[in-house]
């Protein structure tokens, strides 16, 4: 799958939605990609997740898990309307990299406990994951069918 | 957000460290060595990666963390035909030989990193007042998309603000297709320490 013009791309700390068809993609390191999906209205978000905790309003929702996951809800159901959300999720990203050990890396593993976490709080299965490593990824989400697939420099591409 | 006198301040401060990293690449390639870009940014999260030019594209970093009196990341970043064409200059051999990034020319990589990156460094201490140390590692390869890059850099500024500070010198190496840029990425707490020490 590449970048097409129905393909839309996320930077750091913002959260797309679509419908029926197009593809949703975001480029991680550390950060940490959540991609959920209602198989039954084609409905999909995507979050590019940098931090896990918000430290208070007037941040762009996006950016911190715990704020991120409702606000895609909250689209995601403004969009359904009267219809009930039934959700899965994909996660992907929260690299070491450079493979140190300081606060930037550390965060990748701090991003991942609390998405799963809330999750888990929301009842959303997590589906697919491809987490950790020392990588940066690119992740694309196709909004038909709730694929996504991955690439990484110099490796094949590959869906979860 | 820092004010006009800070901001050019730390301008004058940035420029002088160019300049000497630029003749230091100079004698290390035994070519001229052009400053294309030397700026400081101020820009939001969401656009930051940007920097480098497409994020999406595969780049070169050879990232040295600061210590002393300031901390944060000092990074050397190219893409690969600028990291290889490095490589054949500093080897003497026809530029378009090295193709791949081997053990040599990410080596030629890393020791371009740490010439430049220490000439960068010692204008700067210069510039600030007496005894300030300002000390790399060694600097670390990555071959990745340049956002994911550039994330690993920026993740300390973006745990404190939407916008994020950071340094830029763009290189230029004459009848050669080197092209690369030094970054510095001060963590968020040594923005407020150089302010500090050049206001003294």
């Amino acid at each position: 799958m590449t970048a097409d013009s129905r393909s839309t791309s996320l930077p750091m700390g913002q959260i797309a939605v679509a419908q029926q068809q197009g593809v949703l993609r975001t480029l991680l390191g550390s950060c940490l990609g959540v991609a959920l999906y209602d198989r039954k209205l084609k409905l999909a978000a995507l979050a590019h997740i940098v931090l896990p905790q918000s430290s208070g309003p007037g941040h762009p929702p996006g950016k911190f898990a715990d704020t991120a996951i409702p606000e895609m809800i909250r689209c995601m159901q403004e969009r359904a309307a009267a219809e009930t959300l039934r959700l899965s999720a994909k996660i992907a990203g929260g690299a070491n990299m450079f493979g140190s050990t300081d606060s930037r890396n550390t965060i990748g593993v701090l991003n991942i406990e609390a998405v799963e976490q809330i999750l888990g709080n929301l009842r959303i299965p997590v589906i697919g994951r491809h987490c950790g490593g020392e990588q940066g990824r690119r992740m694309m989400l196709d909004v038909a069918n709730g694929m996504v697939t991955i690439d990484m420099v110099g490796a094949e591409t590959f869906t979860i | 957000m820092l004010n006009d006198q800070q901001l050019a301040a730390l301008t004058k401060l940035f420029a002088h460290g160019s300049t000497d990293a630029s003749a230091a690449l100079s004698r290390w390639l035994g070519r001229p060595a052009q400053i294309k870009i030397s700026r400081i940014e101020e820009v939001a999260l969401a656009t930051a990666a940007e920097v480098l030019g497409d994020p999406e594209l595969p780049v070169c970093f050879c990232a040295m963390s600061l210590q002393g009196a300031l901390t944060g990341e000092l990074i050397l970043a190219m893409n690969d035909a600028s990291g290889q064409a490095l490589a054949d200059l500093l080897l003497s051999r026809p530029l378009g030989t090295s193709r791949t990034w081997g053990e040599v020319e990410i080596s030629a990589a890393l020791e371009t990193a740490n010439i430049i990156g220490c000439a960068y460094l010692n204008a700067l201490a210069q510039m600030l007042p007496d005894g300030t140390e300002l000390l790399p590692t060694p600097p670390r390869f990555a071959r990745d998309f340049a956002e994911s890059l550039m994330e690993f850099a920026l993740m300390n500024q973006a745990a404190v603000s939407d916008t994020v500070f950071l340094t830029q010198t763009e290189f230029q190496i004459a009848e050669s297709p080197v092209d690369c840029h030094l970054l510095l990425v001060p963590d968020p707490e040594s923005v407020t320490v150089l302010q500090g020490l050049l206001a003294k």
